[in-house]
């Protein structure tokens, strides 16, 4: 669960030039099996591109605006984290490029063992995996113990392992030190007992970088500097690591904050013990530069790939000369309009259902980039995460205040009626706070949500910040009881409904104190017990079942007015074979990307 | 046309004419003068201001060209004409056998550099000796000009000097590499009172003691009295009058020179004596009068003086005395016997039996 | 001279912690990202954020907070924590240095030169059409902003994106000590664009300063020495005219080596510029903080500069 952060500087996207593009060539048919997709001929997606085709061996570059959040294993939460940490780290269970809901095993060796009550996991690690110096040794069960127990400590701050793991048995009062909950029987063997029948929830979030092994004897000194040092000295069990020297320090070698970052291959990596192919020997990453400048270079050069969001008119280029370099990808998340479901005129149901119908899903898209980079959306999850079919597909459930992705006045005003205002207005006193988010797409974004709300006869109050301050002053915190936030979005953790449910709809999540992802504040009973019994529900199919059911019922309830199915462009040079995680927006997986 | 010296003239100026294009029209800055110096001689020209007479000094170091002006005439010096004189050979003279001195030793010394170091400048600039050398030679002109502690003085910068060792250090400048022709440009305009007899001493001993030529250009007339051995008095870029200066003070035949006399106040005068100065202002060297320059100034002007321009023409029985003016000389002579004995430019005229007309 | 040294010191000290003070308040007053929420990640959670603030020691009064970080940083030269980097702030800002003094630096030299050299030409010939051209050239440049002249050089001239391929492009900087002839080039372009518009403003002030100080009393002076007329131009005429404008280069200098964020942006040059630009979009205060302090420094020691050198420029000024 974690949200995506595109910081497009004002100004640079004022001298770029860049006000709103249409890329909208939805020309042909696609070539996906999804038409709903709408991917245009030609364009590659994580699900037709080739998956190899290049030689091994080779420097990769890698040219990104933005930097790395955090590298530390237990800290890192940021798609453009996920690319290196990935390439150097591995989790218990990761994901193959094009799989966003099958997790293979990684570190561990099989597939997870749940008791029947749920309460249960146990978890076979592989024999023979090693760190990369200085540590060297072979990877334990109690390295993956550890790993688990310092995302406890306040000093790594891990921002996810309460959602997840909240049900292992000492996990809400740890602080950094052994958990009762986590034991490990052998050298070989990882079992988690769990105070509620959370299991399966439990298991697919080891798929996050968490779960990957840390070095007890070795990490234990630089977990306790606060805030912990161990990312910077970190070591690696992937077939690639950060460079470091003799004692293991990266800062300044194999990092520089803001500048670059080396990833040189592990010496200590077998790929017998590994499903990554591994083809190149060393990438070289590049950080900052204006993102026209960087795309141009990528596209024009060799051997490069940008593996952040590029530019709007960046993939306009791509798109109409370098085709065959741009790839989309699906499950890069939504954006929907937040509306206050507690307090204010939208606590009312068909003032929210009218919302829904007036606003214009299609305009809202086009300031982002038009049906090259989005689908309109209908409905809660989306594809490629399962439950997405049985919660409507890309038509979604059939109300009238649905069927309309250009919005439509008639019905909105309907709603209005219903909800006491004869005049098809809304003619209450209220002034409506909205607040959004500076720099482009997301002010025309607002603009337009604003301007729905305006028809609907709201008198408003638009406001926009800074993206970081929107979500951290403003967007669901309570206090400040914002009407509308146009400019909110989510991306899921792992496949599966829960991680794209449940932390933004869930009322029982939403804290007074401080800021919350649930940004309309979304607090029915109904929805939230439901959510409670879905999160424990076992099976894959049933799971789907359980959270497409919870999706139709947001959908009922109009708890938001959504607009885009995100898709996510990435670019490379020619000569680069390029294989993107669907897992991660589309970005280019170091561990299958070859040169050609 | 003046001064007794023997031998050729120093320096001769004949027939300087120097305009200036401006956005207004064409200053004729200098109108057609003549003058010369002999050799150990001071010559001293006298005016107002405009009246052209720094133009004439600048010009005849070359210190005009390039600024758009158009030079006619001829400066002889030592029978090379400075006219037409090459920049190169121009520059050679400069400083070296012509040297000038301003008015302004604050604003004319630079004042980001050493005392010392811009007469070695100076020197350097004609003289092929070394810095060692020429810095001596620079404490000994410090020293020669009257500056007490030259040696310790070289170093220190102009602000530091008082305004008349300021002045004494200018000249010593201009004296480092024993000019032959010394042009003083108001020299002592800036300074006190006091500083300023001190000054006029000092070049009346340098004169004596190297024996140059001077030309000493002022407004005042106290000080052509005290230095020129000839004084030449100019007017809207004319001489009007020409004679040695014992001649000029007591028997001056122009108008203008009579008014430039009468209003110099003195200490024996009575007290009620009104001062006289020149009414009017001086005329733009653009569009200058008609005929006699200085004739709606005039108080004697008679009707056709607005018509007829005067030439410069020897007073009869004073081959030396030259005066521009188209009055009768008897009847200057009457004017002035007039004038001399306190009476005022009417009273004067008629006593002198001319009907007042004015033109 | 030794007191007024001492005193336009200390007076620098003084500024430099009414700076401190400023951009401290500034960062806890205005609505910007909560440092223990920023270190604390996404998913809040209430007792770990706690800890936090107490290690940050968010939660002690305004005053004691601003004075244990001014001791830190007079005393130990400790200028914090940056969380989002997990780097301290010192070595983050020493390491980006040379960067910006590289860029800056060259460019001063290359626009001092160039702007001077056309200033004093111009000035030589004042409405010729050399100078009329000079002159509207300069305006030109002046008014380019200088992200969109950096684009256009690449675009032009970039060897990896340009039109004609010739010099180095975005990203490829490399430090003097690792590779000083792929430095040098890799400078270049960007120098010219940190050289243009200034280049362009110092050739106007320029200018104007030698025509004003051509037209005083002590140059007719010079030439009435016999000096050759290039010895009047330079060494009476500039060396004069150039005093105004040493002080303006001193205080331009100091205020870019803060601040040349647009240049080093486009060209992807790691400096201080581009450093505190980062950090001022992820909300990282602890680093904007340290950047503002170290940009504060260099104007300040610019304008002690300056005021000494002033003073050893224009003798006059020594005695007042």
């Amino acid at each position: 669960m974690r949200w995506i952060r595109t910081i497009v500087p004002a100004l640079l996207a004022l001298a770029a030039g860049a006000a709103a593009l249409v890329l909208g060539a939805c020309g042909s048919s696609s070539t996906s099996a999804d038409a709903g997709l709408n991917t245009p001929q030609g364009v590659l997606t994580p699900a037709n591109e080739p998956q190899g085709g290049g030689h091994k061996g080779g420097t990769l570059t890698v040219l990104n605006h933005q930097d790395f959040e955090h590298i530390d294993p237990g800290t890192s939460y940021f798609s453009n984290d996920y690319e290196a940490m990935y390439a150097t780290q591995r989790p218990l269970y990761s994901y193959t490029p094009n799989d966003v809901s099958t997790p293979s095993p990684d570190i561990a060796e099989s597939s997870p063992q749940i008791s029947s009550d749920g309460k249960n996991v146990t978890i076979h690690i592989r024999h023979g995996v090693h760190f990369s110096p200085p540590v060297n040794r072979e990877v334990t069960s109690a390295d993956v113990a550890y790993a688990l127990e310092r995302a406890a400590n306040p000093n790594v701050a891990n921002p996810y392992y309460l959602g997840y793991l909240s049900a292992v048995e000492g996990i809400p009062t740890a602080s950094g030190g052994p958990v009762a909950g986590i034991k490990t029987p052998n050298k070989y063997t990882i079992e988690l007992h769990l105070t509620e029948p959370k299991a399966q929830l439990v298991a697919a979030s080891l798929v996050l970088p968490y779960s990957a092994p840390v070095p007890v004897e070795y990490a234990k000194r630089f977990d306790a500097s606060k805030p912990s040092e161990y990312g910077n000295y970190q070591v690696a069990t992937g077939p690639y690591m950060f460079k470091n020297n003799s004692e293991g320090k990266v800062l300044g070698i194999g990092y520089q904050p803001g500048k670059s970052a080396v990833l040189v291959r592990n010496p200590n990596w077998k790929a017998s013990t590994d499903f990554r192919p591994a083809y190149l020997d060393q990438i070289n990453i590049q950080i900052g530069g204006d993102t026209n400048v960087i795309g141009r270079q990528v596209l024009e050069g060799s051997h490069m790939v940008q593996n952040d969001p590029p530019a709007q008119s960046i993939v306009k280029l791509a798109y109409e000369k370098y085709r065959s370099q741009l790839e989309i990808s699906p499950n890069a998340g939504d954006h929907y309009v937040a509306i206050n479901n507690s307090k204010g005129p939208f606590t009312n149901v068909n003032l929210r259902k009218a919302y829904w119908a007036a606003l214009d899903r299609e305009a809202m898209n086009k300031a982002r980039g038009g049906s090259l980079v989005t689908v309109p959306m209908t409905h809660f999850i989306w594809p490629e995460i399962p439950g997405f079919q049985a919660a409507g597909g890309y038509a979604g459930p059939k109300y009238d205040y649905n069927e309309h992705p250009q919005g439509n006045m008639a019905v909105a005003e309907k709603y209005v009626k219903l909800a006491g205002y004869p005049s098809g207005k809304y003619t209450g006193g209220k002034t409506l706070t909205v607040v959004g988010a500076t720099g482009n797409p997301e002010a025309e974004d607002a603009q337009i949500a604003n301007q729905a709300l305006n028809k609907l006869g709201f008198k408003t109050k638009l406001t926009l910040v800074d993206k970081s301050v929107m979500y951290s002053k403003y967007c669901g915190v309570v206090s400040e009881a914002i009407d509308v936030c146009p400019n909110v979005g989510w991306v899921a953790d792992f496949g599966d409904g829960q991680a794209v449910l449940n932390v933004p709809f869930n009322g029982k999540l939403i804290v007074t104190n401080g800021s919350n992802s649930n940004w309309g504040l979304v607090n029915h009973q109904k929805i939230n017990e439901a959510m409670t019994a879905a999160e424990k529900v076992q099976g894959k199919e049933a799971r789907a079942k359980a959270w497409a059911d919870i999706d139709r019922e947001l959908v009922a309830e109009a708890v938001a007015a959504p607009y885009d199915w995100d898709k996510q462009p990435q670019i490379r040079s020619q000569d680069v074979a390029g294989v993107g995680d669907l897992w991660n927006v589309g970005s280019w997986d170091y561990n299958y990307t070859s040169l050609k | 046309m003046n001064g007794e010296g023997g031998g050729p003239p120093l320096l001769r100026v004949e027939d300087l004419r120097v305009e200036f294009p401006t956005e207004d029209g064409i200053v004729h800055a200098v109108d057609g003068i003549t003058y010369q110096v002999h050799r150990g001689r001071t010559l001293g020209i006298v005016g107002e201001s405009g009246s052209g007479k720094s133009v004439a000094a600048l010009t005849t170091l070359g210190l005009t060209r390039g600024q758009g002006a158009s030079i006619g005439g001829r400066i002889l010096f030592e029978g090379r004409d400075l006219v037409t004189l090459a920049d190169r050979e121009l520059r050679a003279i400069r400083g070296n056998e012509i040297a000038i001195v301003f008015q302004d030793p604050l604003s004319s010394l630079h004042p980001f550099y050493r005392v010392g170091a811009q007469l070695i400048e100076a020197i350097r600039a004609h003289r092929d000796v070394s810095s060692a050398q020429a810095r001596e030679r620079a404490v000994e002109l410090l020293g020669l000009v009257g500056i007490p502690d030259p040696r310790r003085r070289a170093d220190e910068f102009p602000h530091e000097f008082s305004g008349g060792m300021r002045q004494r250090a200018m000249i010593a400048m201009a004296l480092v590499n024993d000019p032959k022709l010394l042009l003083a440009d108001e020299p002592t305009t800036a300074l006190d009172v006091t500083v300023q007899a001190q000054i006029l001493a000092l070049l009346e001993r340098l004169q004596r003691e190297l024996g140059m030529a001077i030309v000493i250009i002022t407004h005042d007339l106290g000080v052509a009295a005290e230095m020129a051995d000839d004084v030449a008095v100019m007017y809207a870029g004319r001489i009007v009058e020409t004679a040695p200066a014992d001649l000029l003070f007591s028997r001056p035949e122009h108008p203008y020179t009579w008014g430039l006399l009468n209003s110099i106040p003195t200490l024996a005068g009575p007290r009620e004596e009104r001062l006289v100065p020149i009414p009017g202002a001086p005329p733009s060297l653009i569009r200058r009068p008609s005929g006699c320059h200085f004739h709606p100034r005039c108080p004697y002007a008679q009707p056709d003086h607005a018509r007829i321009d005067p030439r410069l023409q020897a007073v009869p029985g004073t081959p030396n005395h030259h005066v521009a003016c188209l009055l009768e000389p008897r009847m200057r002579q009457r004017l002035w016997e007039q004038l001399s004995s306190g009476r005022s430019p009417d009273e004067a005229l008629a006593a002198a039996g001319v009907s007042e007309v004015r033109g | 001279m030794i007191r007024y040294i001492i005193r336009r010191l200390l007076w620098g000290v003084v500024l430099l912690i009414a700076v401190t003070a400023i951009v401290f308040l500034l960062f806890r007053v205005l609505p910007t990202a909560d440092p223990a929420k920023l270190r604390a990640g996404r998913l809040q959670n209430p007792k770990i954020i706690a800890e936090i603030r107490a290690d940050l020691g968010l939660n002690k009064s305004l005053l004691s907070q601003f004075w244990i970080y001014l001791k830190g940083v007079f005393f130990h030269f400790n200028l914090g924590y940056s969380y989002y980097s997990s780097a301290s702030v010192r070595g983050l800002i020493f390491e980006r240095l040379p960067a910006t003094v590289s860029l800056v630096l060259g460019g001063a030299v290359l626009w001092i030169t160039g702007g001077m050299a056309v200033g004093i030409l111009s000035a030589l010939r004042p409405r010729s059409r050399g100078d009329r051209a000079s002159m509207g050239g300069a305006l030109l440049l002046v008014s380019a902003p200088e992200y969109w002249l950096g684009l256009i050089v690449l675009y032009l001239f970039a060897s990896d994106i340009g039109q004609v391929r010739i010099f180095p492009g975005a990203g490829s900087y490399t430090p003097l000590t690792s590779d000083p002839v792929k430095w040098f080039t890799s400078l270049l372009l960007p120098w010219f664009v940190v050289a243009a518009a200034n280049a362009a403003i110092y050739a106007r002030l320029m200018r104007s300063s030698l025509i004003e100080t051509m037209g005083q009393d002590y140059i007719r002076t010079a030439r009435a020495k016999g000096l050759p007329e290039r010895q009047v131009v330079l060494r009476h005429g500039v060396r004069a005219a150039i005093n105004p404008i040493m002080t303006i280069l001193a205080l331009d200098i100091g205020v870019l080596l803060g601040s040349a964020v647009l240049v080093e942006t486009v060209f992807n040059i790691p400096g201080i510029g581009r450093l505190n630009y980062d950090a001022i979009t992820h909300s990282d205060f602890p680093i904007v903080q340290g950047t503002v302090l170290v940009a504060a420094l260099f104007i300040i020691v610019a304008n002690i500069l300056v005021d000494i050198a002033y003073a050893y420029l224009d003798p006059r000024v020594r005695y007042s």
